[in-house]
C-alpha cells in the first residue's frame, strides 16, 4: 500500500483540505474572465497562472465543475490524426497529460491501453495509413495492422462481425491511446489553478457580454457586472449561446452525442477499439464498464436527452464486435453537446472582437486535447496572439475558405 | 434449516413444484415461484454475497428487484440479480466477485483496509512514480468489476416487438390497477406493466391482513380480467421513456417498443435504508422486503427482529411480523412523538415494546459478520444525535428498518416531469407533468391505499380527458393525510464508520463528510466524486439519503439541494435485448448470383456487393492483369449496375443541370453524352458522371455508386429552391448496366441489337436507344476504360438474359468478365480519377486538373462563387500521374503512402498499381505543384527509412491521343 | 422515437427523416465580397432558439422546412418550400 495512504488510517480527521477556495464574492473587476468550469476553462486558468503570471482571473460556471463535455464524454486521448496540424497540436497534448498527474499531484488514472481504429474497408484501410503515416513522420506512434495482429491482441473480437458488417480489413494502432478519469481532470485543474490565484465561482451564468468599439469591457453575470478586457469562451455545447452575446457568428452547430455504460466486469478488454463504419468506440474503465460511445445524433439539438435508437445500434454494434456480449447488461446512457465544425478541427485563439478568445469546435474530440488547449489558450491570451500550435485553427480560416481537413479522414472511407 | 412459512395467501410459490437448485455448489430445495433470493433465504442461506470495495457479506436487503449486493453468476451469464432471478430446476448459481465464495472471501482482508482507503483514495496515491501506475492499476482493475463475462459465450439473435396503446401505465399496485380498469372501461387500449411477475403491487405484500384491501384487490383483477382491451404484462419493465412516449419495454425474451398516446406512472416508491453502523450486516432489511418474504414466498425473515421505523408503515409491519409468528424485541420509533395513528395501539396490544425517539446505534454481528447477533439501540437527543452512552442492546436476528421512501421517479424525470420536495411528505413529488403524462399513487406522494386507488381514479379520469375521451367526471387530487411517511433524515453517525449509505459501491457516511470538506460540495460532484450512485442499482437505495446528507453539510434546503438527473435504463438491461435481431441492407445486383458462380471475388463497396475479379484470392494479381489485358486486345464485360441512374426530364431540365453542374448543357445535342462534374457550396468536388441527353427535355445522368443516393437528395432540394420544372427519378435500383468494352466489342454487340453500331452512325461520346438481345436498353459510348466500350443499360429483370447473351455472343472473341479492381487499373492507366478515391472531402476542381470541366462565364452553379475565390489562389497541390521504374520494388508502396522531400511532406499517392498493361507500375498522387510537371521525382516513403523514387508523367499513361476509344 | 409531422404525408417516425441543415434563403453571389461569401457559406446561426431548417422525407422523396426549437427539441410547424420563405 503507498505510503500516501497511510495518513488517511493514522488520523482522526479527514487530512484534506478543500480543492479550491470558497470565494463568496465576485471582484469588481479581473485581468481575465474564463466562461466554463470544464476542463478546458480549468485548465486555460491554470496556466495562466503557472505560465504567465496571470492570477487575478475568474472561472465562471453556470453549473459545477466539469459537468459539461468534461464529464460526459468516454475519455479517450490520442493524437492519431489526419493533418499534420492537428496531429502535431494533440501529440503535444499527449505529452502533457502523460505527466499531468504528476504535475497536479492527483491521480488521473491516466491508463495507456492501446488503441484501434478498425477499418472495415480497403477505402477505410487507406484512410488509417495516411493517418499513420503522417503520425510517424511526426514521431507518433502509429501503425497500420492486419487482422492476425488484432486477434492476437483482442482475442474476443469477431473480425468478421458476425457476417452481419464489412469485415475488418485491418486497422490503424496507436500505443499511446489512452483513457484517463475525465472528472478528476477537471479536479485537479481547478485545484491547481486556485493555487495559482485563479477565482473559480459554480451556479454563475454569464448573461451577457458587454463590447464597446468592438473591444470587451466586461462580462454581465447572473450574480452582478464584472469589468474585464479579456474573455474566454470555453463552454463547448453552449459556444453558439455565448457568441451570440457579442454578435459573432461562426460555423458552429450543436450535435449530442451519446454514450452508454454497462454494469462492472472482470478486466477483459484492455485496448480501446474504435470503428468508425460501425459508430462505436468502446473500452473497459478501471472500475470494470464497457464504456461505449457512438457517432453523433441525426440533427442538431441543444439538449442533452437520450433516445432509444442510440441504445439499440450501439448494442448492436457492440455485439457485432463482440459477440460475448449479448447478456452483459447495461446500466446507464447519456449524452453530451458538441459543437461541430465543418472541417472537424477546433476554432481556436483570437477572434474580430478584441479581447474575446474562442476556445471552441470541440466536436467530438475535446478531452483529449485539454491541457494543450489551456495551455495554448492561455499562452493567446497573455500575449494576444495565437499560439502557434493553433494558429491553423483561427476563426478566419473559414471567410478564407482554408479549411483543415481532419474531415477529410473521415471521407474518404466511403 | 428451513424459514418456510405454511402456505400464506395469495403466496407466489407453487408447492406442488418443488425444485433441486444449487448456490455456491451446494444444492437446495425451493419452489416455483422462487426467486434465488427468497429461496436461499428459506435454506438459511443469509449470505448471498459480498459488497464490492470491502468485499462485507450482504443478503436480502429490498428484496423489490434492486439488491445489487446479491449479484451472482449462473452458467455464461452474470450480474444477475438473485432477488429477480426465477428459480427454476438445476440452477447453478455462484456469487460474483468473490475470491472464494459467498460465505468465505478472502478479500474481506479489504474491510481491514477501509480507514485507509478514504473517499476517492484512488485519486491521491498510486500515481507517483509515473513507472509504478500501470502496476497499482493492474492490481485494482483485478479487484474491481462484479462478474467475469464467458468469451465463448454466444447467443442467437433477439426479436423486438413493436406495439401501440392508447395509455400506458407502469406500475399495477393499487394505483395503477384502478387506473387501469378505469380507462379500460371507457374503451381505452390499456397497456398495464409491472416488473414484477404478478399485479397487485403493495397489495401482495403490505396489505396481505387487510380484508378491505384484499376484497379491492380481487375485485379490480376480476374486472381487468374480463377487459379484453387491457393488456397486462407482467415481469415487465419499463426501461426508459423518450420523445413522443416511445417507450422501452423489457421482458424476458425481448424488447418492446411502444408508443402510447399518454403514459401513466403509478410506480410507486422504493423504500429506503437508515444509516447506522453495521446497517448492511445479513439479516437487516427493509420492512417491505420482510414482508415480500412472509406474503410472497412464504419465507420467516427472520426469528426476532427489531424494527426501526419512523411512520405507520413500520407499526403495520410490525402487528404483520407478529401475526406471522415472528418475536419482535423491539420497535425503535426515531420520532419523538411515535405514531399517532391506531396502529401504535395495536402494535401495544401485541405486547411489542415500543421505543419513541430511539434509533439503533450499531449493529452487533458474529461469524465475522455473516451473522446478526444484536443490535445496540439508543435515545436519540433534541437534535436527532443518538445518545449511545443510554444504549440498550436488543439480542436479534433480524432487523426490518421503515423509515422513509423514495419515489421511483425515474420515467417521470426522462418525461419531462418536474419535481418539488414536499415536507408533508418529506418526499419528492411530481409538480409539473407535460401534456400526456400522468402520475398516481405512491411515487405522487400517496400511501394509504384507498388514497391510492382514488389517485390511480383521478389520473386515469384525466388521461382521458387528454385523450379526448367524452364525458369523464373529473376527480379532485387526492392528498396525503397525517404524519409524513418518510423521515427527513435517518441518517446516524458513528465513530467507526460502516455505516453505508450506498451498499452498491461501499460508501459510508464519514466519505460524505469528508467529501464535502475537499469541496465537492454539488450532487452531482458528491455523485461523481464518492460514486454514490453509480452501482448496479442506480442510486435506488442510495440517492435519497446523500442528497439529504448533503443538504445538510451545505445547510440548504433538500429542494435546493436537488436531484441528480435520471437516466435510462430503470434496472439493467441486456445488449442482447437491445441489439435485437439486426438488419444491414446490402445491395447486390441482378448479377449477383451470376458473378458468384463464375468465381467472382465479391467485396463491400459501399451498401453494393460487387466482384472485385474472378478466379482465386491467391492469384489476385495474375487475374486482374489477364482480365486488363483481354480488355485492352478483345473484349471484356463488366457489371456496373451500382451506377447510380437517375433521369432528368421535364422543360427547365437543362436548365436544372446547368445549375447543377459546371459545364454546359443547353446547346448539348439530344443522343450525345457530356462529362458532368458537380461541387457543393463551398466548391468541393461532389459527384461526376455522364450525362446523355435523350431529347430536349429528357436528361439520363449516372452518378457515382458510393454517392449516388445523397446527391439524388440534394438534387431533389435544388429542384425546390430552384422552383424549376423538372422531374427527378432515381433508377438505379430499377435498371442494370452492363458495360462491353474492348476492340472486339463492336463486333460482339452488332447483331445483338437493333442500332447501328457502325462507328460514324453511334460515335463515340453518343447514347442511343434501341434494343439489346430484344431487351430495351439505353446504349452510351464511354470510355472510362480507355477503349471502345458500350455502357448497355438495361431494365434489372432483363440483365442476367443480356449479359448472358453478351457473354455466348463474346466467347469467339476471347471475352471475359472482369472485376470492379480491373476496371480501377484500367481507368488508372486512362488516367481518370475517383471521386471519393483520388479526392477527399476537400479537393476542389483545380486541384484534381479538372478546370477544363467548368464552363468559363456561366453566370451560376453550384459553388461557382466559391471556386471564383479557390481559384484565386495559388494551388497547393495537384493531382498528378506518375510511374514506377520497377515493379519488384520492397516495400512496393501503398495508397496514402507520403511523398517527401526532404523532411517534408510533399505529397500522397492517391492510386497506384504494381501490374499494369503497361508493364510498368503506375499510380496518382497529390503533389506540390513545383512536382506537378512531366519529369518530376516523387520520394514515396515506403517504410521507415526506406522510400521508392517515381517520375511524374503527364496522363493519360495509356492512349494519349485517346484514338482506341473512338 | 420523435414523430415529425410531414407536410405531405403526415406524422412519421423521425428515422424516416433525413436532417438537411439550417435554412438559409438563397443567396445572390453577386452581391458579397469573398470574406462575406465565405461566411455565408460556413458560418451557421447555431445558437439555442427557433429555427428553420430543411428536413427531408426519405420514403417520399420530400423536402420540406421545420421550424424547430434546438433547446427543447420541439416542432412548431413545418410546411413545404416556397420562394417567399426566402423573405424573412
Amino acid at each position: 500500500m503507498p505510503h500516501r495512504l497511510l495518513k488517511f488510517g493514522f488520523s482522526d480527521h479527514h487530512p484534506e483540505p478543500r480543492m479550491f477556495r470558497e470565494v463568496s464574492q465576485l471582484k469588481p473587476e479581473y485581468d481575465a474572465v474564463i466562461i466554463g468550469g470544464g476542463g478546458h476553462g480549468l485548465a486555460a486558468a491554470y496556466y495562466l497562472g503557472k505560465d504567465h503570471g496571470i492570477s487575478n482571473v475568474a472561472v465562471l460556471e453556470q453549473g459545477y465543475l466539469g459537468g459539461g463535455g468534461t464529464g460526459r464524454n468516454t475519455a479517450i486521448v490520442r493524437s492519431n490524426y489526419l493533418t499534420p496540424e492537428g496531429a502535431r497540436f494533440y501529440q503535444a497534448s499527449v505529452e502533457l497529460f502523460q505527466d499531468l498527474s504528476r504535475e497536479l499531484d492527483y491521480n488521473l488514472f491516466y491508463s495507456e491501453r492501446g488503441h484501434f481504429t478498425l477499418a472495415h474497408s480497403p477505402a477505410s484501410l487507406r484512410t488509417q495509413r495516411w493517418r499513420a503515416e503522417v503520425n510517424q513522420h511526426l514521431g507518433i506512434d502509429s501503425q497500420v495492422v492486419y487482422p492476425d495482429f488484432i486477434q492476437s491482441q483482442i482475442p474476443q473480437i469477431d473480425l468478421t462481425c458476425g457476417g452481419h458488417q464489412p469485415p475488418i480489413h485491418g486497422a490503424l494502432f496507436h500505443p499511446p491511446g489512452a483513457i484517463a478519469r475525465h472528472d478528476a481532470v477537471a479536479w485537479a485543474y481547478a485545484r491547481g489553478a486556485d493555487r495559482y490565484g485563479a477565482e473559480i465561482h459554480q451556479q454563475t451564468a454569464v448573461t451577457d457580454i458587454e463590447v464597446r468599439d468592438g473591444a470587451v469591457i466586461g462580462v454581465h453575470t447572473d450574480r452582478g457586472y464584472i469589468k474585464t478586457r479579456k474573455v474566454l469562451s470555453a463552454v463547448a455545447g453552449w459556444t453558439t449561446h455565448i457568441t451570440k452575446m457579442v454578435g459573432l457568428t461562426t460555423p458552429l452547430v450543436i450535435y449530442p452525442l451519446q454514450a452508454m455504460v454497462t454494469e462492472p466486469l472482470k478486466p477483459w478488454l484492455n485496448h480501446i477499439v474504435v470503428s468508425a463504419s460501425l459508430h462505436v468506440y468502446v473500452s473497459q474503465s478501471s472500475r470494470g464498464e464497457l464504456v461505449a460511445g457512438a457517432s453523433l445524433d441525426p440533427y442538431e439539438l441543444i439538449s442533452s436527452r437520450s433516445t432509444l435508437d442510440f441504445a439499440e445500434s450501439m448494442s448492436g454494434h457492440l455485439i457485432d464486435l463482440f459477440p460475448c456480449l449479448p447478456q452483459v447488461n447495461v446500466l446507464r446512457q447519456w449524452a453530451g453537446m458538441c459543437d461541430m465544425t465543418p472541417d472537424f478541427s477546433p476554432i481556436m485563439g483570437l477572434t474580430p472582437i478584441s479581447g474575446f478568445y474562442l476556445d471552441s469546435g470541440w466536436g467530438t474530440w475535446g478531452f483529449k486535447a485539454t491541457p494543450i488547449s489551456g495551455k495554448t489558450m492561455a499562452f493567446t491570451l497573455a500575449n494576444n496572439r495565437d499560439h502557434d500550435l493553433i494558429k491553423a485553427f483561427n476563426l478566419s480560416r473559414f471567410e478564407r475558405c482554408e479549411l483543415v481537413g481532419e474531415k477529410g479522414a473521415a471521407s474518404v472511407g466511403h | 434449516m428451513t424459514s418456510r412459512l405454511p402456505p400464506q395467501p395469495g403466496e407466489w410459490i407453487d408447492r406442488e413444484q418443488p425444485l433441486d437448485f444449487q448456490f455456491e455448489g451446494v444444492s437446495y430445495q425451493g419452489y416455483t415461484g422462487d426467486v434465488l433470493s427468497s429461496a436461499l433465504w428459506a435454506n438459511g442461506v443469509h449470505v448471498l454475497g459480498r459488497s464490492f470495495k470491502y468485499h462485507r457479506p450482504r443478503g436480502i436487503y429490498s428484496l423489490a428487484n434492486h439488491d445489487a449486493n446479491a449479484l451472482v453468476s449462473v452458467g455464461s451469464r452474470t450480474n444477475l440479480r438473485a432477488d429477480c432471478l426465477p428459480l427454476e430446476a438445476g440452477l447453478q448459481a455462484s456469487a460474483v466477485n468473490t475470491l472464494g465464495s459467498a460465505s468465505r472471501d478472502y478479500l474481506a482482508i479489504m474491510d481491514r483496509f477501509s480507514r485507509f482507503l478514504p473517499v476517492g483514495f484512488y485519486y491521491k496515491a498510486f500515481h507517483t512514480p509515473r513507472r509504478l501506475f500501470p502496476f497499482y492499476e493492474k492490481q485494482m482493475r483485478k479487484v474491481a468489476g462484479l462478474g467475469k463475462i464467458d468469451p465463448q459465450y454466444r447467443e442467437g439473435p433477439t426479436g423486438k416487438q413493436y406495439d401501440f396503446c392508447d395509455l400506458l401505465i407502469v406500475g399495477a399496485g393499487p394505483a395503477g390497477l384502478s387506473a387501469a380498469v378505469d380507462a379500460g372501461e371507457r374503451g381505452l387500449r390499456v397497456i398495464l406493466v409491472d416488473e414484477n411477475p404478478h399485479p397487485g403491487g403493495s397489495f401482495t405484500w403490505q396489505w396481505q391482513r387487510n380484508a378491505e384491501a384484499q376484497e379491492r384487490y380481487k375485485k379490480l383483477l376480476d374486472r381487468l380480467h374480463a377487459l379484453e382491451n387491457i393488456d397486462l404484462r407482467p415481469g415487465t419493465i419499463a426501461g426508459g421513456v423518450y420523445s413522443d412516449y416511445w417507450v422501452a419495454l423489457f421482458d424476458q425474451h425481448r424488447l418492446t417498443k411502444l408508443r402510447a398516446s399518454a403514459v401513466l406512472i403509478a410506480s410507486g416508491c422504493f423504500e429506503q435504508p437508515a444509516v447506522f453502523q453495521n446497517n448492511d450486516a445479513p439479516g437487516i432489511m427493509l420492512g417491505s422486503a420482510a414482508q415480500r418474504l412472509i406474503h410472497r414466498y412464504a419465507v420467516q425473515p427472520f426469528t426476532r427482529g427489531v424494527i426501526l421505523g419512523a411512520n405507520s408503515d413500520a407499526y403495520r409491519l410490525a402487528s404483520d411480523l407478529a401475526a406471522n409468528g415472528i418475536d419482535v424485541t423491539a420497535l425503535c420509533d426515531l420520532r419523538p412523538e411515535g405514531e399517532p395513528s391506531t396502529a401504535h395501539a395495536q402494535v401495544e396490544a401485541t405486547g411489542i415494546p415500543v421505543y419513541r425517539g430511539f434509533t439503533i446505534y450499531q449493529a452487533e454481528t458474529r461469524r465475522r459478520g455473516k451473522q446478526l447477533a444484536g443490535v445496540i439501540a439508543c435515545p436519540l437527543d433534541r437534535k436527532g444525535e443518538p445518545q449511545p452512552q443510554a444504549g440498550l442492546t436488543l439480542p436479534c436476528d433480524g432487523v426490518a428498518v421503515s423509515v422513509g421512501w423514495a419515489p421511483d421517479g425515474g420515467l417521470l424525470y426522462q418525461a419531462g416531469a418536474r419535481f418539488q420536495y414536499k415536507t408533508e411528505v418529506e418526499q419528492f413529488v411530481p409538480n409539473s407533468l407535460p401534456a400526456g403524462l400522468f402520475a398516481a399513487g405512491r411515487v405522487n406522494g400517496i400511501f394509504s391505499w384507498p388514497d391510492q386507488c382514488r389517485d390511480g381514479l383521478r389520473a386515469a379520469r384525466e388521461a382521458a380527458v387528454y385523450l379526448g375521451q367524452p364525458g369523464v367526471t373529473e376527480l379532485d387530487s387526492v392528498t396525503h393525510q397525517g404524519p409524513s411517511p418518510s423521515h427527513p433524515y435517518p441518517i446516524f453517525s458513528h465513530p467507526g464508520k460502516h455505516n453505508f449509505v450506498d451498499f452498491d459501491e461501499d460508501i459510508h457516511l464519514a466519505d460524505f463528510k469528508n467529501a464535502h470538506q475537499e469541496g465537492y460540495d454539488n450532487i452531482e460532484l458528491v455523485k461523481r466524486f464518492t460514486t454514490v450512485g453509480m452501482g448496479p442499482s442506480q442510486g435506488k437505495l442510495s440517492n435519497m439519503n446523500a442528497i439529504r446528507i448533503l443538504a445538510r453539510h451545505n445547510r440548504a434546503t433538500i429542494q435546493a439541494t436537488g436531484t441528480t438527473t435520471s437516466r435510462p435504463f430503470q434496472h439493467p438491461v441486456p445488449l442482447g435485448h437491445l441489439a435485437g435481431r439486426r438488419f444491414h441492407p446490402l445491395r447486390r445486383t441482378p448479377l449477383d448470383a451470376w458473378h458468384r458462380q463464375a468465381g467472382g471475388q465479391m467485396a463491400h463497396a459501399g451498401s453494393w456487393l460487387r466482384p472485385e475479379y474472378y478466379g482465386p484470392a491467391d492469384q489476385r494479381d495474375q487475374s486482374i492483369l489477364s482480365e486488363a489485358n483481354q480488355v485492352r486486345q478483345t473484349v471484356g464485360l463488366i457489371d456496373v449496375s451500382t451506377l447510380g441512374k437517375l433521369q432528368i426530364t421535364g422543360p427547365d431540365a437543362a436548365e436544372f443541370l446547368e445549375r447543377i453542374y459546371t459545364g454546359r448543357f443547353h446547346k448539348q445535342p439530344t443522343e450525345r453524352l457530356r462529362y458532368g462534374l458537380a461541387c457543393d457550396e463551398t466548391g468541393t468536388v461532389l459527384e461526376d458522371g455522364v450525362i446523355a441527353r435523350l431529347a430536349d427535355d429528357h436528361f439520363y445522368v449516372t452518378a457515382t455508386s458510393g454517392g449516388s443516393g445523397a446527391f439524388y437528395r440534394e438534387l431533389l432540394r435544388w429542384r425546390q429552391i430552384f422552383q424549376l420544372n423538372v422531374q427527378i427519378s432515381n433508377l438505379t435500383g430499377q435498371l442494370a448496366a452492363i458495360n462491353l468494352a474492348g476492340p472486339e466489342s463492336r463486333n460482339v454487340l452488332k447483331d445483338l441489337t437493333s442500332i447501328d453500331v457502325a462507328g460514324d452512325a453511334f460515335p463515340y461520346l453518343g447514347v442511343r436507344r434501341g434494343t439489346v438481345a430484344g431487351v430495351a436498353a439505353t446504349l452510351m459510348r464511354v470510355g472510362f476504360v480507355g477503349e471502345l466500350g458500350y455502357e448497355i443499360h438495361v431494365p434489372a429483370s432483363s440483365a442476367l438474359h443480356v449479359w448472358e447473351v453478351l457473354a455466348d455472343a463474346g466467347r469467339p472473341f476471347g471475352l471475359k468478365p472482369f472485376g470492379v479492381e480491373t476496371q480501377r487499373l484500367l481507368r488508372l492507366e486512362k488516367g481518370h480519377l475517383i471521386v471519393g478515391h483520388d479526392t477527399d472531402a476537400l479537393t476542389h476542381p483545380a486541384e484534381a486538373d479538372l478546370n477544363w470541366a467548368i464552363a468559363k462565364n456561366k453566370p451560376f452553379f453550384v459553388g461557382s462563387r466559391s471556386l471564383e475565390i479557390l481559384q484565386q489562389r495559388p494551388l497547393t497541390r495537384q493531382l498528378v500521374g506518375f510511374r514506377l521504374a520497377d515493379a519488384d520494388v520492397t516495400p512496393f508502396p501503398k495508397e496514402c503512402h507520403l511523398i517527401f522531400d526532404g523532411d517534408t511532406i510533399v505529397g500522397r499517392v492517391t492510386s497506384i498499381a504494381r501490374y499494369s498493361t503497361l508493364k510498368h507500375p503506375l499510380g496518382m498522387a497529390f503533389v506540390q505543384p513545383r512536382l506537378a510537371s512531366p519529369g518530376s521525382q516523387l520520394h514515396i516513403r515506403t517504410a521507415p527509412g526506406k522510400s521508392v523514387v517515381g517520375e511524374v508523367c503527364s496522363l493519360p499513361f495509356y492512349d494519349p491521343e485517346n484514338l482506341r476509344q473512338q | 422515437m420523435k414523430i415529425l409531422n410531414c407536410p405531405l404525408n403526415g406524422p412519421r417516425p423521425i428515422q424516416e427523416f433525413h436532417y438537411g441543415g439550417e435554412f438559409h434563403p438563397p443567396l445572390d453571389p453577386a452581391e458579397l465580397n469573398d470574406a462575406d461569401w465565405g461566411q455565408e457559406v460556413h458560418h451557421r446561426h447555431g445558437e439555442p432558439g427557433v429555427k428553420r431548417e430543411w428536413w427531408y422525407h426519405t420514403a417520399s422523396g420530400t423536402w420540406f422546412i421545420a421550424e424547430r426549437d434546438n433547446l427543447k427539441d420541439h416542432v412548431i410547424q413545418t410546411y413545404l418550400y416556397t420562394p417567399e420563405c426566402g423573405n424573412d
